[in-house]
């Protein structure tokens, strides 16, 4: 296709999936409370709304720091659509976790500034597990690119098992899921005041919302890729890894951050270490 | 009503604030939350923010102390907002009207939009109080109503 | 290119003297002449004659397009080689003299060690000597554009920064050591343009003491007592390392016969099949994790920021530690494809890792500084063990985009030093409301040094490729990245924590020649890093080719940037830079309202303000402080196992010499 056409209609349709999977979320969680949940369009709902409030800031660089939130995350996910090189994709992503880090500490808030310093912990414990997936990738097809891995003629998940279950635990902290909640829950019912989003209003938190839609569709197109041969296999396993994070969510309390990063650096990476060696003595990558 | 409008009455989110409550309210406020009556059917949350919220529900009597912070919650929430007052103190200072540190209902402190009467009131009666508000919200943000100086034509629940 | 053909015919060891001997000179001068007014010129006026120089070397290099040995302008009845052993010796002789002045008997005898080595190395017959012992090539003439224009750019930051330094401390005008710090500083400057230029590594070694001694002399500035003592720590493992370096070229000189670096990469089959050959490079590499501050000789590094901050601001960004990691880059080729040259990797990748752990608990400014440099050497490093076209290229990228940054935050480090007078991160908490334009500049340094679309990101992707051939530093490449993140993101966060009272910050008053320094520093970061295609394919992937062509012919199709290059940078920037400045219109609208922050509704009063009512309504002012989690990352706690760790894995580096491939 295209790729001008392939990237509006990825900037188009990824919000509106994005968005019915967060509703779909939204459901899901209250059923497993035994309530009824809201409607499965609510997420718009909530981002309308948002964009409607009067504007209010603490200072300039927090509606810097939401735009470039959004604006890389859909960046990243245009990457991925083109088929360009993930490992730049990543550093992108980066780039917007930390603009959202920053924007959190830009205000002399106790609330913010401590949901910020966790965000960092968290930003700890997710990166290694996302450039080590990449890795793990780069070694069967010898390019760090994403259109590397549809060339491939068989699926990833029978060479890196493992990185069903890291990119999984990656989706839960990414999302603010409990356990791995210590900076913001991802509902904000479940908490008192909102961590790092605490300052963001308005329209800069509808630019963060939107950002999330865009970021939980680039997160699940890296399950999909697990299994490319057949899409459909491929959604499949999204879903699944997406619906695991949930069911953690409602099963789980918020751990300690201490526990977040030593868990992460131990299990996380340890098993994905493993899986990588595993790739490294089947194939026999040469020197 | 636009898409705006709909999404404004479809997504209101809600700041709790106890004055000083004897907390039969505040339960009953939380109830709203329990499967029982699951306020999120409507879209709504109670979230600890004022600068998130667009419904502030108070409850229990205004005292020197606390009047500050409710007007200062006020302030932050960014419009279009409005205030729903809960159970009798939250009216009128209650049954603890007389006390010497009470300085009577929320009225006064900061402008109310929907009165829900009761001691305490139900669960129903509040979200009907809720659903008002996002009424008087939506007048409000279409401009029929200016931001709640005039008290007459307040609707109780 | 017609009209630049005149450059090709440029005398270039003519060139070579101008680059080395006019800073010593116009040092002299400045030494001599103690007026402010002289001082100002002659400095600046230097500045201009290293990067003319270093530009109509560039030239030169463009138009021949090929490397060229050369020797220095022919004068009648001096040998060079004589002088140069003979200028060696008197510095040996100077540094004895040193030991017994600071009653540091250490430094004499690693004198003696030194000269007794060099002297071995001189009366050896078995060295060759008919090589031309000054040497041009692409990465040559990068490291000479980087230290003749980024450290003539320190050199004139240091001029007002030296003149506030002494008010401080109060010294008079007429007790002023300001000629002394620049004779030094120019003298360092010429030395380091020698040390890049050379190709005998006798006269390589010349150079290197220089910048050992100027680096001591620098340190030491202040002459208090800390001072001394870090001067003396800097010191004795320079020379340490200078004794390593000695002992190397004695091995070299009878293992492989020559003492030129050409010759030694050009020998590189009979260099790779013996042990003895190769344990010699290791002591030359050694003596390269020394000068690089590489774990576990980085104290000194940590020392050193007690220097002034010009005196971090080149120690740190071109000149000195860049020397080790030049003279390690310089010899990969001869030891390409080697279990030693695989160690060297992994240990450059631990320190990489290390570093920037220890870097997360420090709250000193300077030293967060020191350990992201320690860091980024070992990276360097790292891509130099790692040995090959693609890690080479990044190699080189993170040494111009490094020296970029390092310059640019330690000179904005040292203006913010002199604005507040501490050098401590949590007092540089809000200072976005009070010097916001040093604030930015010094944001843009860090985020240069972590994040796309800047120079450095794209050098670390190209490390972490080439690693992926050696499971054990890409482990360490990934962990030192994410750490890297870290304390990097926590700093900023507390420059960025704005005063909520203050709208409209003021712009601060900056001194010319503080502003324009990081003004060019900052374009230079954004600049390069716009352009870093062309950068890559023009000037890197060129020196690199030319670098590797005795062990691999075809080396531009290895260089696989293709990836990162398909990338549209420029797009990429031109929609960040939109996403940066819509918010700033939009939110500074009328329409926007400034609020407080959130404290519970007990804030003061309804302004913008921070101060909140506690019990019996007393007001009470919030406190932010960063985390800097010292129990977990203090230096203390993992001091001993990565001491131990690092000096197994230069054991196992030497040792790796004798596995033979
Ligand atoms: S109205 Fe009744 S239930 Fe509510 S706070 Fe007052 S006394 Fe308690």
């Amino acid at each position: 296709m295209n790729p001008i056409a392939l990237g509006a209609l990825t900037l188009v349709i990824a919000p509106i999936l994005g968005g019915l999977l967060m509703g779909l979320d939204r459901r899901i969680t209250a059923r497993l409370q035994n309530r009824l949940g809201p409607p499965i369009l609510q997420p718009f709902y909530d981002v309308g709304k948002l964009m409607g409030k009067q504007p209010v800031a603490c200072n300039s660089f927090q509606g810097v720091a939401a735009s470039l939130y959004l604006m890389t995350s859909v960046l990243a996910l245009l990457m991925f659509v083109l088929g360009q090189d993930l490992l730049v994709l990543l550093f992108v992503l980066a780039l917007g976790a930390v603009m959202l880090i920053l924007g959190g500490f830009s205000v002399k808030s106790p609330y913010s500034q401590l949901g910020s310093q966790r965000e960092v912990l968290q930003m700890l414990a997710y990166e290694p597990l996302l450039v080590l997936m990449v890795v793990g990738v780069y070694l069967q097809t010898g390019s760090f690119s994403a259109n590397s891995v549809l060339a491939l003629d068989r699926p990833l998940l029978l060479t890196m098992p493992i990185f069903l279950v890291t990119q999984t635990l990656v989706i839960g902290i990414k999302l603010h899921k409990s356990p791995f909640d210590v900076s913001a829950s991802h509902h904000a019912h479940q908490e008192l005041v909102r961590g790092i989003y605490t300052e963001f209003s308005g329209l800069q938190l509808a630019l963060i919302e939107l950002a999330h839609f865009y970021e939980l569709v680039l997160l699940l197109g890296f399950v999909w890729f697990l299994w490319h041969t057949n899409w459909l296999v491929g959604a499949a396993l999204a879903l699944a890894a997406y619906f695991s994070t949930i069911l953690m969510d409602n099963v789980t309390a918020r751990m300690t951050w201490r526990w977040l990063v030593s868990f992460m650096w131990t299990w996380g990476i340890g098993l994905a270490v493993a899986n990588l060696a595993a790739i490294y003595f089947m194939l026999r990558v040469p020197r | 009503m636009g898409i705006l409008g709909k999404a404004r009455a479809k997504s209101p989110w809600i700041l709790h604030f106890d004055a000083g409550a004897c907390n039969g309210c505040d339960i009953e406020v939380i109830a709203c939350l329990t499967p029982v009556y699951d306020v999120e059917r409507f879209g709504m949350m109670n979230i600890g923010n004022p600068k998130h919220a667009d419904i502030l529900l108070v409850t229990g009597t205004c005292n020197l102390r606390n009047a500050r912070v409710l007007k200062n919650l006020y302030a932050q929430m960014p419009e279009p907002k409005a205030v729903v007052a809960i159970g009798a103190c939250a009216l009128s200072g209650g049954v603890f009207h007389e006390c010497y540190n009470v300085l009577g209902g929320v009225e006064g402190i900061i402008p109310v939009d929907v009165w829900v009467p009761g001691c305490a009131p139900k669960p129903e009666a509040i979200i009907e109080g809720a659903v008002m508000a996002v009424q008087r919200m939506q007048e409000r943000a279409s401009g029929k109503v200016q931001p709640s100086e005039d008290e007459s034509e307040d609707e109780h629940a | 290119m017609g009209e630049l053909a005149w450059l090709g015919r440029l005398n270039v060891g003519g060139l070579a003297g101008v680059l080395i001997l006019a800073p010593v000179l116009t040092g002299l001068v400045v030494f001599l002449v103690r007026t402010k007014w002289s001082r100002k010129g002659i400095v600046t006026g230097t500045g201009w004659i290293l990067s003319l120089g270093a530009l109509a070397l560039f030239g030169f290099g463009a138009v021949r397009r090929d490397t060229v040995s050369f020797m220095p302008p022919q004068i009648p009845g001096i040998s060079w080689d004589a002088v140069v052993t003979g200028l060696d010796l008197l510095l040996i002789v100077g540094f004895v003299a040193i030991g017994f002045l600071l009653r540091r008997p250490i430094v004499a005898a690693l004198a003696v060690l030194q000269a007794g080595l060099v002297l071995w190395v001189e009366l050896s017959h078995s060295v060759r000597l008919e090589h031309p012992p000054l040497y041009v090539d692409w990465l040559a003439i990068i490291m000479v554009m980087i230290v003749s224009v980024i450290g003539s750019i320190v050199a004139v930051y240091g001029l007002p920064y030296m003149k506030e330094h002494e008010k401080h401390l109060g010294i008079p005008d007429t007790a002023s050591k300001r000629p002394r710090f620049f004779l030094t500083i120019l003298i360092f400057l010429g030395a380091m343009n020698g040390l890049v230029l050379s190709d005998n590594l006798l006269w390589l070694f010349f150079f290197w003491e220089v910048t050992t001694l100027c680096s001591f002399l620098l340190i030491r500035h202040d002459e208090t007592a800390d001072a001394e003592a870090n001067a003396f720590r800097a010191l004795w493992i320079n020379m340490a390392g200078g004794v390593l370096f000695a002992g190397g070229l004695v091995v070299l000189s009878h293992a492989v016969g020559a003492v030129s670096i050409q010759r030694i990469v050009e020998s590189r089959a009979s260099v790779v099949t013996n042990p003895i050959a190769l344990v010699g490079l290791g002591l030359l590499c050694v003596a390269g994790f020394t000068k690089a501050a590489q774990m576990p000789f980085h104290s000194w590094l940590l020392g050193a920021m007690v220097a002034p901050t010009p005196v971090s601001a080149l120690l740190h960004s071109s000149t000195m530690v860049k020397a080790g990691v030049y003279l390690i880059a310089r010899l990969a080729p001869a030891f390409h494809d080697t279990a030693m040259s695989d160690m060297i990797a992994v240990a450059g990748g631990f320190t990489f890792a290390a570093a920037a752990l220890l870097a997360i608990g420090q709250t000193n400014a300077k030293k967060v500084l020191a350990y992201s440099t320690i860091s980024n050497l070992g990276l360097i490093i790292a891509c130099a063990g790692l040995n090959s076209p693609l890690s080479m290229a990044a190699a080189v990228m993170l040494i111009i985009f490094h020296a970029i940054s390092k310059a640019l935050l330690f000179m904005a480090a040292g203006v913010v030093e002199h604005g507040i007078w501490s050098r401590d991160i949590e007092d540089m908490q809000g200072l976005v409301s009070r010097m916001p334009l040093t604030t930015l500049t010094m944001v843009i340094g860090i985020l240069s040094m972590l994040l796309p679309p800047f120079g450095v990101l794209i050098a670390k992707l190209a490390a972490i490729e080439a690693s992926v051939r050696m499971p054990a530093a890409l482990l360490l490449l990934v962990v030192g990245s994410t750490l890297t993140v870290m304390f990097w993101t926590k700093w900023t966060g507390r420059l960025l924590t704005a005063d909520p009272s203050v709208v409209f910050p003021r712009i601060e008053h900056l001194h010319s020649m503080y502003f324009v320094p990081l003004l060019m520093l900052t374009i230079g970061a954004l600049g390069f890093s716009l352009m870093v295609v062309p950068l890559l394919t023009q000037l890197i992937v060129p020196a690199v080719a030319q670098y590797y062509r005795s062990v691999q012919s075809d080396v531009t199709t290895l260089v696989q940037f293709d990836n990162v290059l398909g990338v549209p940078w420029a797009l990429v920037f031109g929609v960040l830079a939109l996403a940066v400045l819509w918010p700033l219109l939009y939110f500074r609208g009328p329409r926007t309202q400034r609020t407080g922050v959130y404290l519970c509704g007990e804030q003061v009063e309804t302004a913008a303000t921070t101060t909140f009512r506690t019990a019996a309504e007393t007001a009470v002012p919030v406190t932010i402080r960063g985390h800097y989690f010292e129990r977990a990352v203090g230096e203390t706690v993992h001091a001993r196992w990565m001491m131990t760790v690092s000096i197994a894995a230069l054991v196992l580096m030497l040792g790796a010499a004798f596995l033979q491939r």
